[in-house]
């Protein structure tokens, strides 16, 4: 018997046959196995979405968005207002919401935008991720709670594609269709907008007064709400849910108050950090004041942070 | 020689043993892995148990025989030297330890089985050895898509034992057993655009976190040169390589490569994928061009395959059937040609040995003046960002697009600066076409892993900050050979960083 044939009788030659026949086989079924599993090989962001029914006061025919005359959002009036806390006032203060060395706190001005009166719901960001192609994963849980576990790129995509939808649909109001056609975007608020929406001009404490246990804020409860639960009628803009149920991501990056838009240049080079607002379900009172601020990394996603968007002017 | 049904029992064995790999940790920490052990496994009894009745009814039972041949084991333990030295830097190879393993008892069920069905007896060595390593020094599936892993190796062996010739007169294999299957998966992968399954451009990216990398290969690849005498074919697609970089270099002033004159995988696919004796010339000047067309074809795949998109890490894959089907011209081209009335004159009358000695010196020569000269184990060129900006400002050839590629690696190993610099590319527009979405990508990742001025890219859609590296961008740019930089001192992190051309850096240092 030899290592290697080197006549090819006839068994051999059909042996051999049929071994290229296999051999072929293989190759053409591997090729067809990796064209067919090609998609597999990009990350795979896709899970069981929320359905896609709108909840009672909500519109499928406008992104989910609130039935309301301008689609969930609010028109907070141009002017100023208090920022930041006075420890006289409010003794839970922490010490990063002191104004500045001299002032306890600030005046700012701000010119007029529009906040939504609820934070983003699974279904409205549902909505778009399933128009995404795939780049952002659609979440899980109840339509009406808020979502959660968005990134702050993410919540900024959101507002990104919302915006451009509401500018080129005949769904959207027209006061609207009119300030994004003046150039305003649907984004985040900063912390400036997000403080003067909760707490109004006069600087309360707590979105509905200086009384914890007067609002109908979600907080010390441990688990989320639908965001229509939150409804605020003695809140100074009629906002839901400014305080607790989850924390609201701003456009803001953290630093030292006075509250300055024009440093946000100054942190370019450093660890991005955004602030967020108004506490959440696992919080105390003392987190879920109006002037409270926290801290989110933009990479993290996270059970207990959401947003809310503003349409703001350039 | 062994003959009888008690031989049966080498490829039951074979998988028993893949049975009892499956009662690994590793093994069982993925189901897919698992199934892929237990199918081959039963897929080898399945087989032996059809053989077995074929044998039982015609009453004449297979052989074996045991041949332990130095190309086989000495090349083996040169291959596991370099997995050893590889694994202590990049940790996956020493996770793969038991898949190897497997793939192992695996070659030689089927190998054995093989043989059988061709009536032929069975020669027990090491044979599978430098086959698995060969394969498994390039390309392995991820753990969810194992089963591809034997099918690979399947093919290897099936391409052994039915694509032959006759060449001078002896029925041969065609195609280097190992680069036949790595050949034909690798095709199927670029076709199909399946990479992602595979840890192929991980490997060849990770053999540069060994320190000295080149040199520990070149010694590694003395050994093989000096007992089997592939010299020449190893040599010369070196030198060859050397050359063609140095003369890229030199007409368009950026490394064609980018990081080293020749890619540390290529480096090693040379010493040990392209150089099977069995599949390559005869003839000493036959050897020469194999090892030069060798060279070519890396260099020219290189960009062929940048060209259509797909990762250049198969060049070096690519090219090796293709010059195994080449041979027979090769050995022919070359018998034609008078060389030994001048080529060969200075070693007239050598033997063999002697003149593969001859041939060693060279190589060592040559090797020697290469590192002398930076271009093996010292910092490259094309290693330094700040480089390839330079040379993309200058509108160098190609400097942009690797500028580009060179980010995008980095991106991809979690730089929020490079993913930052690639969004701006993409808003600017100037060295690549602007493209939206693309730059909310990278600017979205950028801010992800922490970079403010990508956060503040995404916030304001006509705004583009680019402000230098920060620390952590700095410890993964600068890592070079793959060195871990985490733990450096800040000053010495700077130092480096000027050494590469930040100029930041440099004013930070100097301050």
């Amino acid at each position: 018997m030899s290592a290697a044939p080197t006549e090819a009788s006839a068994p051999a030659t059909n042996s051999r046959r049929t071994g290229f026949i296999l051999l072929t086989l293989i190759v053409v079924f591997v090729f067809f196995w990796l064209y067919r599993n090609a998609p597999l090989a990009e990350p795979d962001l896709e899970m069981d979405a929320a359905p896609m029914s709108a909840a009672d006061g909500f519109r499928v025919d406008a992104w989910m968005l609130p039935d309301d005359a301008l689609l969930g959002f609010v028109e907070i009036p141009a002017g100023a207002f208090v920022m930041g806390s006075n420890p006289l006032q409010d003794p839970m203060a922490y010490e990063n919401e002191r104004w500045s060395a001299s002032r306890r706190q600030g005046n700012p001005i701000l010119p007029a935008y529009y906040i939504g009166r609820y934070e983003v719901t699974v279904a409205q960001f549902n909505v778009f991720a399933a128009q995404s192609g795939g780049s952002t994963a659609p979440r899980e849980g109840e339509a009406a709670h808020p979502v959660t576990g968005a990134s702050w790129p993410e919540a900024l995509a959101y507002g990104r594609w919302l915006g451009e939808q509401m500018r080129i649909s005949p769904a959207t109001p027209q006061t609207i269709r009119d300030v994004l056609d003046s150039g305003w975007a649907v984004t985040l608020p900063s912390e400036a907008q997000w403080e003067k929406a909760a707490r109004g001009t006069d600087g309360r404490i707590f979105p509905w007064g200086a009384d914890p246990g007067a609002g109908n804020a979600n907080f010390g409860s441990g688990e989320l709400r639908e965001v229509t639960e939150g409804a605020c009628p003695q809140c100074t803009y009629g906002l839901a849910d400014m305080a607790g149920n989850v924390w609201e991501m701003t456009s803001s990056p953290l630093q030292s108050y006075p509250f300055d838009p024009a440093a946000n240049e100054a942190t370019l080079e450093q660890d991005a950090l955004f602030v967020m607002r108004g506490g959440s379900f696992a919080d105390a009172a003392n987190n879920v004041r109006a002037a409270v601020r926290g801290a989110v990394d933009p990479g993290v996603r996270n059970p207990g942070i959401g947003f809310r968007l503003v349409i703001s002017p350039p | 020689m062994v003959k009888g049904e008690k031989v049966l029992a080498l490829p039951g064995a074979a998988a028993g043993g893949l049975l009892l790999l499956s009662l690994t940790g590793r093994v069982q920490e993925n189901p897919v892995i698992l199934a892929s052990t237990l199918g081959a496994a039963a897929a080898l009894l399945l087989w032996l148990g059809w053989q077995w009745i074929g044998y039982r009814r015609g009453g004449e039972y297979p052989g074996v025989r045991i041949l332990l041949r130095p190309q086989h084991y000495v090349q083996a333990l040169v291959q596991s030297s370099v997995f050893l030295y590889w694994g202590y830097y990049w940790s996956p190879v020493y996770d793969h330890f038991w898949l190897l393993g497997a793939q192992l008892l695996f070659a030689y069920g089927f190998d054995t089985l093989l043989a059988w069905s061709r009536r032929r007896e069975y020669l027990l060595g090491f044979g599978p050895f430098p086959i698995i390593f060969s394969i498994n020094l390039f390309l392995w599936f991820r753990d969810d898509w194992f089963y591809l892993q034997f099918l690979m190796l399947a093919a290897g062996f099936m391409g052994k034992e039915y694509v032959r010739w006759t060449r001078e007169g002896r029925n041969v294999h065609i195609f280097n057993p190992s680069a036949f299957a790595l050949g034909l998966f690798s095709l199927a992968l670029i076709v199909t655009g399946t990479t992602q399954l595979t840890w192929g451009q991980e490997i060849a990216s990770t053999l540069t976190l060994a320190p000295n990398i080149y040199a520990f290969l070149f010694l590694a690849g003395l050994v093989v040169m000096y007992f089997f005498s592939i010299t020449l074919v190893a040599g010369m697609a070196a030198i060859s390589l050397f050359a063609m970089s140095a003369l890229y270099f030199a007409l368009t002033g950026v490394p064609y490569f980018i990081d080293s004159e020749i890619p540390a995988a290529v480096f090693l696919g040379l010493h040990l994928l392209v150089t099977d004796p069995s599949t390559s010339p005869r003839t000493p000047l036959g050897k020469a061009l194999f090892g030069v067309l060798y060279g070519l074809g890396v260099f020219g795949l290189y960009t062929l395959l940048g060209a259509f998109g797909a990762p250049t890490f198969y060049d070096k894959l690519l090219c090796v059937p293709l010059l195994n089907l080449c041979v027979i011209a090769i050995d022919r081209t070359v018998k034609s040609i008078p060389y030994e009335s001048w080529a060969m004159m200075w070693k007239r009358g050598w033997n063999p040995a002697r003149a593969n000695v001859a041939h060693m010196a060279l190589w060592i020569a040559v090797f020697a003046g290469a590192s002398f000269a930076g271009k093996t184990d010292s910092r490259h060129t094309g290693d330094s960002i700040p480089f390839w900006q330079q040379a993309c400002a200058e509108s160098l050839p190609g400097a942009c697009g690797r500028l580009m590629q060179l980010q995008a690696t980095y991106c991809s190993d979690n730089s929020a600066w490079a993913c930052n610099e690639i969004g701006a590319h993409y808003r600017e527009g100037r060295i690549v076409a602007a493209d939206t979405e693309l730059s909310l990508g990278f600017f979205s990742r950028a801010c992800e892993l922490k970079s403010m001025a990508a956060c503040q890219n995404l916030l304001q859609a006509d705004a583009v900050y680019r402000p230098p590296p920060g620390d952590l961008d700095l410890r993964l740019l600068l890592r070079e050979g793959g060195l871990n930089l985490l733990e450096l001192p800040l000053t010495d992190l700077y130092r480096r960083a000027c050494e590469h051309d930040w100029q930041f850096a440099c004013a930070t240092v100097r301050s």
